[in-house]
């Protein structure tokens, strides 16, 4: 029986793995060192993109678009705050401006909750929003309000976008609209405001029973809405107020 | 509303008094766009709500109050007319305040001090405060001293009356006799008995 692994091949195979390993080890150093000036590189050129462009970043909102494009693209969060990756916002100022913008939305929400029950169309809190930052301020769109609501969401206060009808509407309160209430705030916009028991009967084909508790819910429960008893037609129509247009 | 009265003078005060008429007539009063909603003249059975509509109304009275100089309203405007119907109704969404709103809205703007029930222990009239009795104290004040009437005694006629239109024209003697009774405080007037009623000297004050 001959024992293998005895004598100077074996000998040899211990010292080859222990290049192999110095080998792997150098080579792994020179890939970390590499990887480390590539990271430097990017962030030069990072640093020398957001000092050139800054600027241009948060007054033009179509470049602050692409910009963002180009973020979820390569999996950065430019938002993300200085607690996590923290120098691309503060390199940006970027976060500071959407945190900003936050700001000023929940100002009008807040502001306007009263008149509208916590429910402003887009276009409205766009122009509002605009006219609290001045003209100075440069334009902003409906996607930088997308992504300040965004920013809101640790603090837990229930801002949401939702779709009601086709039109974008910003909710500041946090409750569920149900169906029945996405139904008429729908029906509402087509209609400047206004909604009867009737238009919900014939057009939606609800019970009377369904459409009176849904109405009178969303006028004394949610302050969604608005009565007006001198209807001429029914004699009693709800307004729904963030459908309507008018100024305080 | 705004309060500039420390820094009216009585002839700027003539100056926007002069602009406010000649804009009523070319103008008229610009009626803010919530008065163009149907549901602003229902009483809101939501508290919340009708705190807002309640709140938007104050606002809208004194200012056209203080627009076309009116001291009081009462509950009745809403059912007869008059001077205030440009504002309790609108005609073009044929919608008018409903006497009982319009009696929770007076009592809304007593509670907030913008208005006092005039005469008291009563509920349908109202003296409307577009000026508080405060401002029109020192309104009156500054009227006496830049007309030269100091130390000299004059009846409330005088004042309500004037032979030159004043900030003080019409006012009603109510709100005088508060503003007067606000400026004997800082020693700056004292009520005194006259012959046939009764009437003021202003002091300045000493400084």
């Amino acid at each position: 029986m001959h024992r293998r692994g005895v004598g100077l091949a074996a000998f040899d195979r211990k010292q080859t793995t222990k290049r192999f390993e110095e080998l792997s080890n150098s080579i792994s150093q020179s890939q970390v060192t590499h990887l480390n000036n590539q990271l430097t590189q990017f962030r030069t050129a990072l640093t020398h993109f957001a000092s050139t462009h800054r600027d241009k970043i948060k007054s033009d909102p179509s470049f602050r678009h692409a910009f963002q494009q180009m973020c979820t693209s390569i999996g950065v969060d430019p938002l993300a705050g200085p607690r996590k990756g923290g120098w691309w916002a503060e390199l940006l100022g970027l976060g500071d401006w959407q945190y900003e913008l936050g700001v000023q939305i929940v100002d009008v929400c807040v502001s306007t909750r009263e008149r509208n029950g916590g429910l402003i169309e887009m276009a409205e809190l766009i122009r509002m929003v605009s006219k609290l930052r001045g003209v100075s301020g440069g334009s902003i769109t409906e996607d930088d309000i997308v992504q300040s609501i965004k920013t809101l969401e640790p603090l837990g206060a229930g801002y949401q976008v939702v779709d009601i009808s086709g039109r974008k509407m910003v909710r500041s309160v946090v409750k569920e609209l149900d169906d029945d209430q996405t139904t008429i705030l729908g029906l509402a916009q087509e209609h400047g405001g206004r909604v009867v028991e009737d238009m919900l009967i014939q057009r939606r084909q609800w019970s009377r029973e369904r459409a009176r508790t849904a109405l009178e819910n969303m006028l004394l429960r949610d302050g969604l809405c608005w009565l007006d008893d001198q209807d001429e037609e029914y004699g009693r129509a709800y307004w729904v107020t963030s459908a309507m247009k008018w100024e305080a | 509303m705004a309060l500039s009265t420390h820094t009216t003078s009585t002839g700027w005060d003539s100056v926007l008094k002069a602009c406010n008429k000649v804009n009523e007539h070319i103008l008229g009063f610009l009626l803010p766009s919530i008065h163009s909603a149907p549901p602003f003249f229902t009483q809101q059975p939501n508290p919340a709500t009708e705190a807002i509509v309640i709140e938007q109304w104050t606002k809208l009275i004194l200012s056209y109050a203080r627009h076309r100089n009116l001291f009081y309203l009462r509950v009745e405007d809403a059912e007869t007319g008059g001077d205030w119907d440009e504002v309790l109704r609108n005609d073009r969404i044929n919608r008018r305040l409903p006497p009982a709103h319009l009696s929770s809205i007076l009592a809304g703007m007593v509670a907030k001090n913008v208005a006092s029930y005039e005469p008291a222990k009563q509920t349908r009239s109202v003296l409307l405060y577009w000026r508080l009795p405060e401002e029109w104290a020192e309104v009156l004040h500054q009227w006496a001293s830049t007309t030269g009437q100091m130390n000299t005694i004059m009846t409330f006629y005088e004042i309500t009356d004037p032979p030159v239109n004043s900030p003080l024209t019409n006012i009603p003697l109510p709100l005088l006799r508060k503003a007067i009774t606000i400026l004997a405080k800082s020693n700056r007037a004292q009520i005194i008995a006259i012959a046939d009623g009764e009437g003021v000297r202003f002091f300045t004050p000493a400084k």
